[in-house]
């Protein structure tokens, strides 16, 4: 996450004057400023780092610090806002109030805050919002909810209003209908697989404890169901985001038959939507995504954008059991040999590499561009979707490999 | 190592975790050859002291799992492991009755014709009982509470998870035949995850985090020399130097300290007192384990983009 130091003030700054005398107050007030600055904090979190104040000599700034990070971080990617707002909330020692009459909180953000923007939450609300004159009550603090980002991305906003709206819900009704019965059709077969499995000794036995130890009952061994993960990366450049729209709004229907659905969207650069898309109708989601990716509707840098997956993402998310949806029409604008390390790297790491090229539906298409060449070696699966009926055999596809 | 457990006997009595500082358990672990620097040693403290599971993350082979095991050597404590993996459930982690021997009992009494309702009873008390680890961590009558290292959580399925925060908000454990049983003293937990995937927020809000980074360049050093005082400062000082680099550098894996040991142990069984471009190249076996990458290292070190001599002179200076 990056924030600002402006920005951590600003959020430091709003709850400054709930903050009493005494630890807990002041760890409340700390707490909701982290809050209001996108971190995940309970107020259990909140209570135990105050119970834990005595186990440390709290003179020591350092050691002080590890206490309350330890306590209310649960992840290093917040390591650095925790910082800046610790260095801004615990300026001096003790619990004085931080001066702040010099920060200029009324004022608008400054550009430099409006580009930063990216998918950070909950930022920009942390001037829009007035929390001094809230009071602390414990209850409120787990009910606090993360303000959602509201970002004035203009860089190449681009408008959905261009297609139909009655054909566009249509589609998008249609689509959520099919994703369904999909997705029952893949827990059906589950249960199917479940049965004729192999017998389980132990649990024969314990079953059949009560005919005094005479085999009457066999218990079969049940499979583990094995979900997969699929991870998205759509290509929202140009042309393309049409269909990445469609294509989102499928995979979302998929999603709870499958382990989970993480979502990219990329043109010059890659940007996680997976909290977007969770939080809001996808309406809304895709609405809002448009507005706030950088970038959304432009050139394309397919070898970079991926090359930020892998490096960033990948570790963390893509396991020999992860299916990965690339769309792309494969016209990359970037450097095309990274385009195939990273491919490589992509493909060692995961099951399956789907590439959906809207392309592939006219009849003469050849995969002549160099992106699309360079990446072809890598890929199991390509196939078009530039309609329904090639959605929908997509999602036969995925089902097959599941199931 | 599935599910298993082991006992380490420590010959000096253990110490009270309850009563010490963060620079005393920073200089246990050091004497027990564990670098750590005070952020680390500050959380391990807390964790002691509030009796709150510590969940350590970082790359692989930076220290995780070491951690957890010399601290039960320092505290005399019983090291209970349990390692995670993909189905991963409640009978491997925590209990289950042992029916084979259940059934032989029954059988048994049925030839002496005993009665059925001591047998009943009897079949169904611990004798019966096939302790795993999470179970004999809150069962432990041991004095020293045992150290309980729940190792690579993220392997684990979302829905152990979610038993794992069960357990490990009231560390106690209800067996229906017998009843519940709460822990004598809490166990020191430490959990690791290599982050292969996210841990649930209610399981994090539970611990206290750290995140263990690489070492840095003297931090390095510092646990090559506490670990092989034999290796000459001058290697040791390559050695940190090279791995720095090429941690900067674009493998697919990049190595840990667990590398950097394995390394300077065969530097050693080679008997070489300094690093040469040929002495790398033999011995990187050690560090990468992807033939893409060795490949990649020999091109950087025959192209000279990968300089010994120029790392060692860059190499920054070393306090005393």
């Amino acid at each position: 996450m990056e924030v600002t130091p402006e920005t951590v003030a600003a959020a430091v700054h709003g709850f400054s004057a709930v903050r009493g005398h005494g630890t807990l107050p002041n760890l409340l007030a700390f707490g909701r400023a982290l809050k209001q600055l996108g971190v995940k904090i309970s107020l259990g979190q909140v209570i135990d780092s105050s119970r834990s104040m005595d186990l440390v000599d709290i003179a020591e700034k350092e050691d002080f610090r590890a206490l309350l990070r330890a306590n209310l971080i649960s992840q290093k990617e917040d390591f650095p806002v925790f910082d800046m707002a610790f260095d801004c909330f615990w300026r001096e020692q003790g619990y004085e109030r931080v001066p702040m009459e010099t920060l200029d909180i009324q004022g608008t953000p400054t550009e430099s805050q409006a580009q930063e923007g990216g998918d950070e939450e909950g930022l920009e609300e942390a001037f829009a919002e007035t929390p001094a004159q809230e009071s602390v009550e414990l209850e409120n603090l787990d009910e606090l909810s993360i303000p959602t980002y509201s970002a004035q991305e203009l860089l190449n906003r681009k408008d959905f209003s261009e297609m139909s709206v009655e054909e566009s819900r249509a589609i998008a009704r249609a689509i959520l209908l099919i994703a369904t019965k999909i997705a029952t059709q893949i827990s059906r077969r589950k249960k199917h697989a479940r049965k004729g499995a192999m017998v389980d000794p132990r649990w024969t036995m314990r079953k059949n404890i009560k005919y005094g130890g005479d085999i009457v009952d066999l218990v079969n061994r049940k499979r583990r169901i094995k979900k997969t993960k699929v991870v998205l990366l759509c290509d929202v450049s140009g042309s393309m985001d049409c269909y990445s729209r469609f294509l989102i709004q499928f995979m979302y229907g998929l999603q709870n038959e499958l382990w989970g659905v993480e979502t990219f969207v990329f043109s010059t650069s890659l940007s996680r939507i997976t909290h977007l898309i969770r939080t809001k109708d996808i309406g809304n989601a895709l609405e809002q995504i448009s507005g706030s990716i950088l970038g959304w509707s432009g050139g394309t840098n397919i070898g970079r954008s991926l090359q930020t997956f892998n490096r960033n993402f990948a570790p963390a998310m893509v396991t020999s059991r992860t299916i990965v949806v690339i769309i792309s029409d494969g016209w990359d604008r970037g450097d095309v040999s990274l385009l195939e390390r990273q491919m490589q790297d992509l493909k060692r790491r995961c099951k399956k590499v789907i590439w959906l090229n809207p392309l592939l539906a006219s009849e003469n298409y050849e995969p002549l561009c160099k992106g699309m060449q360079a990446a072809l070696p890598y890929i199991d699966l390509f196939l078009s979707v530039h309609n329904l009926n090639s959605l929908v055999a997509l999602g036969h596809t995925l089902q097959k490999m599941v199931a | 190592m599935t599910g298993s457990n082991s006992k380490i006997t420590y010959s000096e009595a253990g110490v009270n975790p309850k009563q010490l500082t963060i620079d005393e358990v920073q200089e246990i672990l050091l004497k027990e050859q564990y670098v750590c620097d005070r952020s680390l040693a500050t959380v391990v403290y807390l964790s002691l002291a509030m009796g709150k599971p510590l969940l350590l993350e970082g790359e692989a082979g930076v220290g995780k799992t070491e951690i957890a095991k010399v601290l039960a050597k320092v505290l005399n404590a019983k090291l209970i492991r349990l390692q995670c993996y993909e189905g991963l459930d409640a009978n491997t982690a925590l209990y289950e009755w042992n029916y084979p021997k259940q059934m032989l009992r029954i059988k048994l009494e049925e030839v002496q014709k005993g009665d059925k309702r001591v047998v009943e009873t009897e079949i169904f008390n611990q004798d019966y009982l096939l302790k795993r680890p999470l179970l004999e961590a809150i069962i432990s009558e041991d004095e020293n509470p045992p150290v309980l290292l729940i190792d690579e959580i993220d392997r684990a399925d979302v829905e152990f998870e979610a038993f794992l925060l069960e357990v490990l908000s009231d560390f106690q454990i209800t067996i229906p035949e017998i009843g519940t049983i709460q822990a004598k003293h809490r166990p020191y937990v430490f959990l690791t995850s290599n982050r292969t995937r996210e841990i649930h927020d209610a399981l994090k809000r539970r611990c206290l985090y750290h995140w263990i980074e690489y070492p840095t360049f003297e931090k390095e050093y510092e646990i090559i020399s506490t670990k092989f005082p034999e290796v000459a400062p001058n290697m040791a000082k390559q050695i940190c130097a090279f791995m720095q680099r090429v941690r900067e550098m674009n493998f697919y894996k990049r190595p840990g300290v667990a590398e950097t040991l394995d390394w300077a142990t065969a530097l050693i069984a080679l008997n070489r007192k300094g690093l040469d471009d040929n002495t790398v190249v033999e011995t990187m076996g050690c560090v990468f384990k992807y033939r893409e990458d060795l490949h990649h290292l020999r091109e950087q070190i025959e192209g000279k983009q990968l300089n010994l001599d120029a790392l060692l002179r860059s190499s920054p200076e070393l306090r005393s």
